[in-house]
């Protein structure tokens, strides 16, 4: 089933590009909004806000041993398909009234998808090679602390386009934009030109960090800063060894970035636990196809 | 009898002998530490600054303007020299109990230094633990923990996921937890379907999903344990770190105190406090809170750094808050806020070890300051305590600061009545103020007595910065101090006339343009001084020499007599002579005193009144009855009167009137009489006497004038020279008298006569002229009474009774 909430015209269709934002009337989410907001001011882009209702969810309410267990207090309650609708459609409206007010300042178009299904293939099936998706890295499950929700690890591996998974900012801020490279893929362009992009709207120092085996690292930096010259941008650029994930994880937190670029591409997503690598950053991570 | 003679001028003035002073002018002499004649003054400070028994406080009476406080000062200061210096005191937060600061003590001078360890200690603190908290080690042991403790929560929920995974059940995260539901192929089934599962199957799924919920229950409800497990270990850490950063500092600083035990017990609750509060140091950009830090300050209450011997502390606004201390509040967003940086010490915290002097009508006008005075010393420590407090107005918490022991020497200055009222009113007070310090009023004039005072004179003129005096300004000053005590034998001890006196004499001999203070500008100073004070003197000498108050000094007259007066004005007393009158008819052996019937006259008045009464009955009556109605009155007078000065005026006018005798108005009478006629000594005569001189000299009838005085005062007698020259010319003469008898032989000029062994006076004598005139009233009486008993009741119509 699919519905769209749409006071202007919004195409839904991908067009030249746009923002799609996961809603789920989580906190993340809500965070997330502001930072898709801001992007598609910036980049004068449309803005879409998706809400999912999960099938499986709506599913399980239907069973009559269904329970749920609270996140917090670990208390179990029944869960019935009535009361779980009517909890949707607040939610609903709730992400409606938070996506009207993200746009009504920044003067953007908008327009709210409802739709039943699996999260991913409603998300799939709406976003193009062009459109940037933007979600809270987990959702409800957050609260216990899971740091990145089964939404998240399956888009960043079939998202057709860019994915920015957003973090809660730490208590101490990093500083600075760091691009993730290795130095054998074709995919560093793109990851490139998001990196140079969030600098810029940031006003903060771009990083490019580029796992190389040693033999012709330096080329790669070469060809990396002759495209920073060509694109006017300036950044520090720095090879690393190619370790293991918990060994990138170590490099970047010492470098306490703001954000992080990467492409799924690199080759650290190769290796075991590499989504860990993205469990122990806190912070928004931008993956490129 | 005979009559007494005249007293030259060397018996009413008693000179300064030159060959005493044995200077040219003061500048030669010696200063002078301690005053002299006030030995019994001095050995009570002595004895009482020394004395160290509980309760041996002083109390310095004497006069004010006597010189107390200065002469204290000056004495308890060379005293305090010779004692050690006493120790400082601070107030340090009291971790275990913030609202009772703690004291600390310390030898003189290192509390200040403390005051400084500590500030550094706490600079230290501001940069080292926050960049402890900085270090690359502080921050991946941190995450290290972090990340344990985070995988250890994860991997429970984890688990449980990959348990339902396997049994084809999903766990399905909602807006507020978890459900599990079965599920094929990645997908929940549909509740319609699993309807048509067999009971088995649905019997199977149902028991996983209980047991899977109930781990999950389980393993959720870990959580808070979890969690607080983590703030543990972070607290640990934390702890850890803070105590290696401590280490160094700390150390030095212990071992810098370590001869103080109590100091280095609150170094040991320093660091743990600040351990306690690690976290508070890590944000290293706005440093921790002030609050924090504030506590590691050092409130240095007494500092004796700068002490040399004990001190001695003159408190002059001794109210409660300024004797005790106080504890001040800061006003803070329209909150009064107070810590222990805001106690303040007090007069007695300051003088501990030594001497605190103290004004007795000051510390008495102050609400409770007496009674806190006494608490204190009863107690032995300071209590800091508001006064609101005190009164019960407040009832907020405040600080109670550990109480401060106190060893103090407390002197209060003030005059006799005071000591003798709080002596008598106060029980407490004779407990904790054991020695009594008498100042002296007068000194003694003696041959030995000269140098010293002359020496006093020159110290004073050093410390008033004005002109030396010659030998004939010390002369004359000293005589006029002898004037000032109304005794040829003493020098007045009061301070501050003397001073005022001899500043006025400098300005005048600077005004002269003299570079030395000589007799003149002395005697200049005391005329200038008198003026000052003579309108109503004038006043009251013009009403006499206009006749509108009627004192004759010229004739005789029955039943009138002079009397002699003394007014008291401020600082200034001047005498003045008074008619005092009688009359005399037979009646029921009763003398009126009109100015008791009209309430004008005191109680010793009427005392004198009664024995003069007395003594005319015991004289004249003998065994039989005094049948006399008299009245006595002070003409003119609408003031009052009081003291028995009047009585030999009194009985010699009443006799005059009696006997029908006139008294010479040429002399003026002064005296006390007792029931046996004898004459005895009164105050103020010499004012008296000048009093009826200026009276006599106005009315132009100096001549043959004179003044009739107890003999007994003859050596109280400093009289001006004007007095003395006319005397020298023989124009105003001084009688010494010690009887009634030469008294009516000098005023009547007749004899007096003696009693014979029957009580009959000789024939022809005044004595016997009022005997017979009593005689004859009691006939009279006698007669009247006769009538009464015969029926005759006119007699008894114009009886006074």
């Amino acid at each position: 089933m699919t519905t769209t909430d749409q006071p202007e015209p919004v195409p839904v269709e991908s067009g030249p590009g746009r923002v799609l934002v996961l809603l789920d009337g989580s906190r993340l989410s809500l965070a997330a909004l502001e930072a898709a907001a801001d992007i598609a001011a910036l980049r004068g882009h449309d803005i879409l806000g998706v809400f999912v209702e999960e099938v499986n969810l709506l599913r399980s309410s239907g069973f009559e041993f269904a329970r749920e267990i609270g996140a917090s207090s670990g208390a179990a309650r029944p869960l019935d398909s009535a009361m779980l609708e009517m909890r949707m459609r607040a939610l609903a409206e709730q992400a409606r009234r938070s996506l009207q007010r993200a746009v009504a300042s920044r003067g953007l178009r908008q327009a709210l998808k409802l739709c039943r299904g699996s999260v991913i293939q409603e998300v799939l099936s709406l976003a193009g090679p062009d459109d940037l998706v933007v979600m809270g890295r987990a959702g409800w499950s957050a609260a216990p602390g899971s740091r990145l929700g089964s939404t998240a690890r399956g888009l960043i591996r079939q998202a057709p386009g860019d994915v920015l998974l957003w973090a809660e900012i730490q208590r101490r801020p990093g500083y600075g934009i760091i691009v993730l490279l290795n130095d054998d893929q074709g995919a560093n362009h793109r990851a490139l030109a998001v990196g140079i992009e969030q600098a810029r709207r940031h006003h903060q120092p771009l990083t490019v960090l580029i796992r190389s085996h040693g033999e012709g690292g330096q080329e790669v930096v070469r060809a990396i800063e002759e495209q920073l010259i060509a694109r006017g941008a300036g950044a520090r650029v720095k090879l690393i060894p190619r370790a293991s994930a918990a060994e990138v994880a170590r490099i970047l937190r010492r470098e306490a970035p703001a954000e992080l670029v990467v492409s799924r591409q690199c080759s650290v997503f190769d290796e075991q636990g590499a989504e860990q690598l993205l469990v122990e950053l806190n912070l928004p991570v931008t993956v490129t196809p | 009898m005979t009559v007494p003679a005249p007293l030259n001028i060397d018996q009413v003035y008693h000179r300064c002998p030159p060959e005493k002073l044995d200077f040219e002018t003061t500048e030669t002499l010696e200063d002078l530490e301690l005053p002299c004649g006030q030995e019994r003054l001095l050995r009570a400070l002595e004895f009482g600054a020394s004395m160290e028994g509980r309760g041996f406080n002083l109390f310095v009476l004497g006069p004010s303007g006597a010189g107390k406080h200065e002469l204290v000062e000056r004495f308890l200061g060379r005293h305090a020299g010779e004692k050690e210096v006493p120790p400082d005191w601070c107030h340090v937060y009291n971790f275990k109990n913030a609202d009772r600061p703690k004291a600390l003590r310390f030898p003189a001078g290192q509390g200040r230094e403390f005051r400084k360890d500590m500030n550094d200690f706490t600079d230290e603190l501001r940069t080292a633990i926050p960049a402890t908290f900085e270090s690359e080690e502080y921050q991946s042991r941190i995450q290290e923990l972090q990340e344990e403790m985070a995988k250890r929560q994860h991997q429970g929920l984890f688990d449980i996921q990959e348990e339902a995974s396997r049994n084809n059940i999903a766990m399905i995260t909602t807006p507020a937890g978890f459900t599990f539901a079965p599920m094929r192929d990645g997908e929940v089934i549909d509740p319609e379907e699993y309807k048509k599962f067999s009971d088995e199957e649905k019997q199977l799924i149902e028991s996983k999903v209980e047991e899977l919920q109930k781990k999950l229950q389980q393993t959720i409800q870990q959580i808070p344990r979890l969690r607080k497990e983590v703030r543990e270990r972070v607290h640990a850490l934390n702890e850890e770190m803070v105590q290696i950063t401590l280490g160094g500092p700390m150390g030095e600083l212990r071992e810098k105190w370590s001869h103080l035990p109590d100091v280095v017990a609150h170094l040991d609750a320093v660091r743990e406090d600040v351990v306690e509060h690690a976290e508070a140091f890590q944000d290293g950009e706005s440093g921790p809170p002030a609050g924090l830090l504030v506590r590691y300050k050092v409130n240095l209450l007494v500092d004796n750094a700068e002490t040399k011997g004990a001190p001695v502390i003159y408190e002059d606004l001794p109210n409660h808050q300024h004797l005790s201390g106080q504890i001040e509040h800061r006003a803070r967003q329209g909150t009064l806020y107070t810590d222990f940086t805001l106690i303040k010490g007090g007069a007695m915290h300051r003088a501990s070890g030594g001497y605190l002097i103290i004004d007795a009508r000051r510390i008495l006008t102050q609400p409770m300051a007496w009674e806190s005075l006494k608490r204190i010393l009863f107690s032995g420590e300071i209590r800091i305590e508001s006064l609101e407090r005190l009164y019960g107005l407040v009832s907020t918490t405040s600080l109670q600061p550990e109480p401060i022991p106190v060893s103090v020497k407390v002197v209060i200055l003030g005059d006799r009545m005071l000591y003798y009222l709080l002596s008598h009113y106060d029980p407490d007070f004779l407990d904790l103020f054991k020695v009594e310090a008498d100042f002296e009023d007068d000194l003694d004039r003696d041959d030995g007595c000269y140098e010293l005072y002359a020496r006093m004179i020159a110290t004073m003129a050093r410390g008033l910065e004005a002109q030396p005096l010659t030998r004939d300004g010390v002369a004359r000053l000293i005589e006029h101090a002898s004037r000032l005590a109304s005794d040829q034998r003493k020098l007045t001890a009061h301070d501050r006339v003397l001073r005022d006196l001899m500043s006025e004499a400098d300005h005048w001999a600077k005004q002269a343009g003299a570079e030395l203070i000589t007799a003149d500008h002395i005697q200049q100073a005391i005329d200038e001084r008198e003026y000052r004070a003579s309108r109503v003197r004038e006043r009251s000498m013009e009403q006499i020499t206009r006749g509108i108050v009627k004192i004759a000094t010229e004739g005789e007259e029955v039943g009138q007599v002079n009397g002699l007066s003394v007014l008291r004005l401020g600082a200034s007393m001047f005498g003045q002579p008074a008619r005092i009158t009688a009359t005399a008819r037979p009646g029921k052996g009763q003398v009126v005193d009109i100015e008791r019937e009209a309430k004008l006259g005191g109680p010793i008045h009427s005392k004198a009144v009664m024995i003069l009464s007395r003594f005319l009955a015991s004289r004249y009556a003998g065994d039989g009855e005094l049948s006399l109605s008299a009245s006595l009155a002070f003409e003119q007078s609408y003031g009052g009167v009081e003291g028995d000065s009047a009585s030999v005026a009194e009985t010699c006018v009443l006799l005059s009137a009696i006997a029908g005798v006139p008294l010479k108005q040429t002399f003026a009478v002064t005296g006390s009489m007792n029931q046996h006629g004898e004459v005895q000594a009164v105050g103020g005569v010499n004012e008296k006497i000048e009093g009826f001189f200026n009276v006599c000299r106005d009315s132009g009838s100096l001549g043959s004038q004179g003044v009739l005085l107890p003999e007994s005062n003859v050596e109280h007698l400093m009289l001006r020279k004007e007095v003395r020259d006319a005397m020298g010319e023989g124009s105003f003469r001084i009688y010494p008298i010690s009887d009634i008898n030469e008294a009516i032989e000098l005023l009547t000029g007749m004899e007096a006569g003696v009693a014979d062994e029957n009580g009959d006076y000789p024939e022809g004598s005044f004595n016997r002229k009022v005997q017979d005139r009593l005689s004859a009233f009691a006939e009279v009486g006698k007669k009247r009474d006769e009538d009464k008993d015969n029926g005759n009741g006119e007699g008894g119509k114009n009886d006074d009774d």
